[in-house]
């Protein structure tokens, strides 16, 4: 369902909103309200527990939106604790949640956002406009700076009101405000100015399905069904997230039934779980593309600059071999560095497997004999895809030696611009959308770019300054139209994100949010009767 | 003996700073840990505001000098991951790392001094034989692949104890006997070796002669000698077991020190690296301030050499 609407003429800013007509927006309005209301009211008292094995050590930090840094993992709690205005759900990517509607003026700079009628926080007390105005801008996480940079002022004129003013048009602020920040996850002022910032995180109060019951630093996280909660009541009436850092004992435990749901089960352990009756996996595609990408295209000197070589290490790479023999095929191969769930995301043709016609056009560019490629720098965590890589390119000639990096290191050399030579694999599970990730990984100036063309950067500000959405996701398709014709990059899959669920668990809304790695809703998880 | 005293306390004081001079500047080597609280493809706006937020983007020295201020106050600082004092951290986490280690400890002493006697007593025979494999696969099989043994045998086939976590004392058995193995067999050899000792020594042999029985030469003459090299070593490895027992906490989810220890390297989590690498450094330094001041007070040649 469209989301986006004005009371001056429908407008969207990307491909997952419809344009709404007055009388749809009225009849969706309905609907959200017949939709909330009465599933509060009737639903049955929550009941149960369900266990999960978590792969990482929960931090405090995950129980404040204002804290999020632009990693994935904290919304693995903060869509149980809290809740948004709007937020990415299943089938949209800015469903209204907290904010019932929302309209922008036709100039771009005024956003005003209705605060959907009967939501409170786990403390009873009601959502303001003040406390969305509070919560964006007390947000210090990622891409504060810019988003308070854009902001002009705030304005709340009735408790279910609130009107953002920008400085300057600004397509990108729902995106930001819905999924790329947690400026748009609400939390309770009063509480906050209270308790202060410290308190806030040792007993945090949320407008999520889920209230906070206790923490202890790594070992639980315990939370109880909110039964305000607007969209419904929750179906589990406890939720216990046990922290298990090593993957073998994980899966140990949830053979034994002492967990319900376990993160993270790769390889091997997958397929234990495939054969064990009553387990099953769970399977999610991330937002995360991997990639190969050619740092010395821009040096007409080298191979790499001549474009059907890199053409041929496109259709070198076996994907769909690769992801059967590392991931039992559960990455979604691709042909894009841009997320298929991302706003404004083109569809290229699909990758193809072709060595044969790869081998051609290395004869034809000149290298029949191949020539050495010097080193292929990856994050060591993901030396097993490089090492299938590397294979793929030695047929067709492509000679190149792996060198595997820690994680961290591996990233800060890449952005510093380290691996000029070579080969880079490469990937990014950061929020966004079209845009955000073009600015960082193909224009000039961007944090991982060692080159650029002109006729893509001089696109790039003509997307940013475009408000019209159609326009500007026609200037977004033609740029990464562009990337693909030019092979500057050869895209493998998004990883494919593997857990498993016990012969408990009902519905585990396990990929229900595009892209998303975790369970979400969890007002939507049920225990089997 | 109160200068010896003084002049000791001087070289603890001493190591500490060093310690402190050299874990402070050796995490910092490791790399960045904004890079690591950040999505690959974050902005460089994004990072320098962390880098502002923990106060890396001072000069080391600034960093260090801060620190070491902090330190007197008892203060090791705040948790970059957790946002909360490391202090409380170490503190919340002992106790979980004393129940381990005490029980670990128990159980390799239990298991290694009788069957150190045992072989000695018994040198070449079944028992020694026997003491010497235990010894080997202890000291030799990676406590992470026992763990996960442990786990599979009894924990998912025989369904006796629970796989992981904390809470009863059923979830203390497989952890303790995966740290505990590996240090029985340590005090194993340690007993035997020292038993050998002084079961050869003249005052033995006197004794034997004297006629008195041979269960009484070994456990009033023998045996009292031989354990005061064995319970040092058990005094050092209980504080190694404290803090630095990072595989079997991580595999069996046992939340203690040296799983906090593990979570700061993962997250170059700076203060709580610091925090626990100086917390164990300061136990070992007393600990070894306490057995020479011991040693000093038995035996008076040591102080005067000194």
């Amino acid at each position: 369902m469209g989301s986006f609407v004005s009371s001056r003429g429908a407008r969207k800013t990307g491909s997952n909103e419809t344009d709404l007509t007055r009388r749809d927006l009225l009849a969706a309005t309905a609907l959200g309200l017949v939709a909330g209301a009465p599933a509060v009211a009737c639903a049955a008292a929550p009941q149960g527990q369900l266990t999960y094995g978590i792969h990482v050590s929960l931090a405090p930090t995950w129980f404040d939106p204002a804290e999020t840094l632009g990693l994935i993992t904290p919304f693995m709690v903060l869509y149980a604790l809290q809740d948004a205005m709007v937020k990415p759900m299943p089938d949209n990517l800015h469903a209204p949640c907290l904010a019932e509607s929302w309209s922008a003026s036709e100039d771009g700079l005024t956003y005003d956002f209705m605060i959907r009628k009967g939501t409170k926080f786990h403390n009873g007390e009601p959502i303001t406009a003040e406390d969305v105005k509070f919560s964006y801008e007390r947000y210090r996480g990622a891409a504060h700076e810019l988003m308070k940079e854009q902001m002009a002022a705030i304005e709340t004129p009735d408790p279910s009101h609130v009107r953002f003013k920008l400085k300057k048009p600004w397509p990108d602020f729902l995106s930001f405000y819905s999924s790329a920040s947690g400026a748009g996850w609400i939390v309770p002022k009063k509480y906050v100015e209270k308790v202060g910032d410290d308190g806030f995180l040792k007993a945090p109060i949320g407008a999520g399905p889920y209230k906070f019951v206790s923490f202890t630093p790594g070992q639980e996280l315990v939370l109880e069904a909110f039964e305000g909660y607007w969209r419904k009541v929750p179906s589990v009436k406890r939720l216990v997230m046990k922290v298990i850092p090593d993957e073998a004992t994980r899966l140990a435990a949830l053979t034994r039934g002492e967990i319900d749901i376990a993160y993270s089960i790769r390889g091997e352990l997958a397929e234990d779980v495939q054969k064990t009756p009553g387990l099953s996996l769970k399977p999610v595609v991330l937002q995360a593309p991997n990639w190969l990408y050619f740092p010395e295209q821009w040096d007409p000197k080298s191979p790499w600059h001549d474009l059907r070589v890199r053409q041929a290490a496109n259709l070198a790479i076996d994907r769909e071999g690769m992801n059967k023999a590392l991931f039992l095929g559960y990455c979604k191969t691709t042909n894009s560095i841009i997320p298929y769930t991302f706003t404004d995301y083109w569809q290229p043709p699909a990758a193809v497997y072709d060595p044969a016609q790869a081998k051609k056009l290395m004869a034809a560019a000149g290298f029949a004999g191949g020539f050495d490629a010097g080193l292929l720098y990856c994050d060591s965590s993901y030396a097993n895809m490089a090492e299938v890589s590397l294979n793929n390119l030695a047929e067709i000639g492509i000679r190149a030696k792996l060198q595997p990096i820690e994680r961290a290191g591996f990233f800060a050399g890449y952005s510093n611009k380290k691996y000029a030579r070579g080969i880079i694999q490469g990937a990014s599970a950061a929020f966004g959308n079209a845009a955000t990730r073009l600015a960082s990984f193909v224009v000039k100036d961007g944090a991982f770019v060692y080159g650029s063309y002109p006729d893509i950067d001089e696109l790039y500000p003509q997307q940013a300054d475009e408000m019209d959405p159609k326009k500007r996701a026609d200037i977004l398709t033609k740029m990464q139209q562009l990337v693909y014709d030019k092979a500057i990059y050869a895209p493998i899959w998004q990883l494919g994100f593997i857990n498993a669920v016990g012969p408990r668990v009902g519905e585990s809304s396990f990929g229900q949010i595009p892209g998303f790695a975790y369970t979400a809703p969890f007002e939507d998880l049920t225990i089997k009767a | 003996m109160k200068q010896y005293v003084i002049r000791r306390v001087g070289y603890c004081l001493l190591s500490l700073f060093l310690l402190s001079v050299t874990i402070f500047f050796f995490v910092r080597v490791t790399g960045d840990p904004a890079t690591l609280l950040v999505e690959p493809g974050a902005s460089e706006a994004d990072i320098a505001a962390i880098h502002q937020q923990f106060g890396l983007d001072r000069p080391l020295l600034v960093q260090y000098g801060i620190f070491m201020a902090s330190l007197a106050h008892g203060d090791l600082g705040q948790s970059f991951y957790y946002r909360t004092p490391v202090m409380e951290l170490y503190l919340s986490r002992l106790p979980n790392s004393l129940y381990l280690a005490a029980v670990a400890m128990t159980l390799s002493l239990l298991i290694g001094i009788p069957s150190g006697i045992l072989a000695s007593v018994r040198v070449g025979g079944f028992w020694d034989s026997a003491g010497k494999t235990f010894t080997l696969l202890g000291l030799s099989l990676p406590s992470f692949w026992v763990g996960l043994v442990l786990i599979l045998v009894f924990s998912v086939y025989l369904g006796w104890l629970p796989s992981s976590g904390a809470g009863t004392p059923l979830h203390l058995i497989m952890p303790a006997f995966a740290l505990g193995w590996y240090f029985a067999a340590a005090h194993m050899r340690l007993t035997r070796s020292s038993m050998l000792e002084v079961l050869g020594s003249e005052y033995v042999k006197l004794a034997r002669l004297k006629g008195l029985p041979q269960s009484l030469v070994i456990a009033k003459h023998a045996f009292k000698n031989a354990l005061i090299p064995v319970l040092t070593l058990a005094g050092i490895n209980l504080v190694i077991m404290v803090n630095v027992a990072v595989v079997v906490e991580v595999v069996f989810a046992w939340p203690g020190i040296g799983r906090l220890l593990y979570e700061g390297i993962t997250f170059r989590d700076f203060p709580v690296v610091q925090g626990v690498v100086l917390m164990a450094g300061a136990m070992i330094v007393v600990v070894n301030l306490l057995i020479d001041i011991l040693y000093a007070v038995i035996d008076p040649r040591i102080r005067l050499e000194s």
